[in-house]
């Protein structure tokens, strides 16, 4: 995997619905081509953690994750001893006559060693893809500890003794930016910022994603999104949102988006109360794009009343 | 080629240029990595190389938004169709830097002082998008104006005050607000004599002392979380004294914990984390007067709503304790102040706002910015002096 050029990278991503654009294609590529970790920054919901799924799926590799959260130690994220399992193997051998040296090997072995992510992912056969999910939410201990891991990529038990790694794994960081990383940290990575999709690269996440939806709900989705990112609001949707959004409609087999809909089914997009307040103060700025004939009149289309009133639920078309 | 022959002799100018005119953290090993990296795109194609090198050299968004105009700026210096080797000398500061300011971390403060990066437009290529016109910014753009042609302008070349380290009578006061600070506990188990839960580990590590029988138990406790401070200092000419003994208490902060970040306001929102920090560690430094954030009037409102849009995400938690520093006169919209105050509030553990006209007998509160930002103050006090920051550690309430 050593010559893998971003045109491919993108061309197997979009292949499995990641749409990637040519900057973080690039990236990508570069991350792999220098065995450097790449830190993604972006709002949430842009697909961070996704890109790295895919990503060991397109290298047709294990994707190791260590979901950082505060309080995360260094054991945590490397190895344990199974202590229960040691002390009942203790109580069990105590009379079959082996010296002390052979139990306390037995013991200190790896069958009584939990790994965890780092040490899991320097053990792996094959170079793994090892996500360090929001690094930012972990503290500052444990990012210096992480650096130390990144540079040396080895491990010292004092049971067993070190174990380096045998195939540097593809690193790939997250953040979501709630505290500033340390410049260290940032120095040892290669730095991407993945933005919100452009109008035209979220219609084709869209159509990647759902397949069957209509040209015109994803037109009006996309618009729809573009427009509420602009708002002052407490949490920005993101592409998740608009993937879930588009899932529900297509459940309540709309084809388009109404006034109407959009009451009903805004819930998958805002999240926080306030914020449809901020939407209701702008309702102006989304009406252009909501179709102005009601669902009801609209041919083929299924309201809500119709559905659940008389019964006739019918599977999703497309 | 332009400015030198080889490929390398490029890289290396151009890392250069980008370390000392933009403030990229870019060392020996970025300058390889970057030619590693090189060595991987089409170097006939102008969009493959930006794309190859900014991930390499940049660290920040901050670094990737200016990466492409420094790139253009490097590589593309003369107006098109001029060929590069027509050109003479080489380029210096681009139009954002200031060129009343030499030093490069000066530069990139005052770009983002100015408000040169705008965060929510960036595109991944850290091109800004054209700002969607929106009366709010506009609004805030008259209110701005408004303040700098105020009467509260500074004028001329008002020097910035000069910041050095706090006395030890501050130092001890500072360290007392930091430990009397309780924001809860951290999520994190350390080990301790006494705690709330059993440390299975150390204790059979401890037991292999006594043969096997675990003689001595060992716990784990929660410590306390280390509290995190924002301190705002009102810079306008209003304030003049007691800002620089707000600025003094920040630098005494500083001395007492590294979880402090420092801004300075007036008509504009500047950083002066990294001045607050070396006074804190000995140096004297002088904060330079810079655009209006110093001596000018105040738009607190903007400035605070700035600060949200532009730090809020990473600076604010529920360890984060906010001080701000000012006399609460304010030139903008009452509504932005409170609005932003009711976010601040929302989003951090405590607002203690120091007012030094606390401290003149008679004063009520009634100035419209006061009015609008009181109901959302923790905590309402002046510090004139060590003692009274002494006062106020043991005055400040956490929300829990």
């Amino acid at each position: 995997m050593s010559r893998v050029d971003a045109a491919a990278i993108r061309a197997a991503f979009r292949e499995r619905g990641f749409i990637a654009d040519e900057a973080f294609g690039t990236a990508l590529q570069l991350a792999l081509a220098l065995e450097k970790p790449l830190l993604i920054e972006g709002p949430a919901g842009v697909g961070k953690t996704e890109s790295a799924k895919v990503l060991a799926d397109v290298l047709h590799t294990r994707l190791i994750r260590l979901q950082c959260y505060e309080g995360l130690d260094a054991m945590s994220a490397l190895y344990e001893w199974n202590y229960p399992r040691q002390m009942l193997h203790a109580r069990l051998t105590e009379t079959d006559g082996s010296s002390l040296e052979q139990r306390e090997a037995q013991i200190f072995s790896e069958r009584f060693l939990l790994k965890r992510p780092l040490l899991e992912a320097i053990t792996e056969e094959r170079s793994p893809v090892l996500l360090v999910d929001e690094v930012d939410r972990a503290d500052e201990a444990f990012e210096a500890f992480l650096l130390e891991m990144l540079a040396e990529w080895q491990v010292t038990i004092p049971e067993l003794g070190t174990i380096r790694a045998r195939h540097k794994p593809s690193v790939i960081l997250t953040s979501n930016r709630t505290r500033e990383l340390s410049d260290a940290l940032r120095r040892r990575c290669l730095f991407v910022w993945l933005p919100y999709p452009s109008l035209e690269q979220e219609i084709d996440i869209l159509h990647a994603r759902v397949p069957g939806l209509s040209e015109r709900l994803a037109l009006q989705i996309a618009r729809l999104m573009h427009a509420l990112r602009g708002l002052s609001l407490q949490k920005a949707p993101g592409v998740a949102e608009s993937l879930d959004w588009a899932l529900a409609l297509m459940s309540l087999h709309r084809d388009h988006l109404d006034a109407k809909t959009l009451e009903q089914t805004i819930g998958c997009v805002l999240k926080v109360h306030e914020d449809r307040a901020v939407l209701d103060a702008h309702r102006d700025a989304v009406a252009p794009i909501l179709s102005d004939t009601s669902s009801r009149t609209e041919p083929g289309g299924y309201g809500l009343e119709t559905d659940f009133g008389f019964g006739s639920v019918s599977a999703p078309r497309g | 080629m332009y400015p030198f022959r080889s490929l390398p002799e490029n890289l290396i100018a151009f890392c250069a240029f980008l370390r000392d005119d933009h403030g990229f953290a870019i060392g020996p090993r970025e300058a390889h990595d970057a030619a590693r990296a090189l060595e991987i795109a089409d170097l006939a194609d102008e969009r493959a190389v930006r794309h190859v090198l900014r991930p390499v050299l940049s660290g920040t968004r901050e670094d990737a938004a200016c990466f492409d105009a420094a790139f253009s700026a490097f590589f593309f210096p003369g107006p098109s169709r001029v060929v590069q080797s027509e050109l003479s000398a080489r380029p210096r500061a681009l139009n954002r830097a200031d060129a009343n300011e030499p030093a490069p971390d000066r530069m990139r403060a005052s770009a983002t002082a100015e408000g040169g990066i705008d965060e929510s437009r960036l595109t991944v290529d850290g091109q800004l998008v054209p700002a969607p016109p929106s009366e709010v910014t506009d609004a805030a753009r008259v209110s701005l104006a408004r303040a700098s042609y105020s009467p509260y302008d500074a004028e001329g070349e008002v020097g910035g005050p000069e910041i050095r380290r706090a006395d030890p009578e501050w130092c001890d006061a500072a360290r007392s607000l930091v430990r009397r600070l309780h924001v809860g506990l951290s999520r994190s188990w350390r080990p301790s004599t006494k705690g709330q839960r059993f440390d299975l580990r150390r204790t059979l590590r401890v037991s292999l002392q006594s043969g096997g029988e675990p003689l001595n138990i060992r716990w784990l406790r929660r410590p306390k979380r280390a509290p995190r401070f924002v301190v705002l200092v009102d810079g306008s000419r209003s304030m003049s004294g007691a800002a620089s003994t707000a600025l003094e208490l920040a630098v005494a902060i500083a001395a007492a914990t590294m979880r402090i970040e420092a801004f300075t306001f007036s008509t504009g929102l500047r950083r002066v984390t990294d001045e607050v920090q070396r006074a804190a560690a000995g140096d004297t430094v002088r904060i330079n007067r810079l655009q209006h954030a110093w001596g000018g009037g105040t738009a607190i409102g903007e400035c605070l709503r700035d600060f949200l849009r532009r730090f809020g995400d990473r600076l604010l938690g529920r360890q984060t304790l906010v001080v701000i520093a000012s006399d609460g006169l304010d030139v903008g919209q009452p509504d932005v102040l409170r609005d932003a105050m009711r976010e601040i509030r929302r989003r951090s553990a405590g607002v203690v706002w120091l007012n030094p006209l606390l401290e003149t007998a008679g004063y009520e509160p009634t100035a419209s910015g006061m009015l609008a930002a009181r109901p959302y103050i923790t905590t309402f006090a002046a510090v004139n002096d060590a003692a009274g920051l002494a006062r106020l550690s043991r005055l400040v309430r956490i929300r829990m």
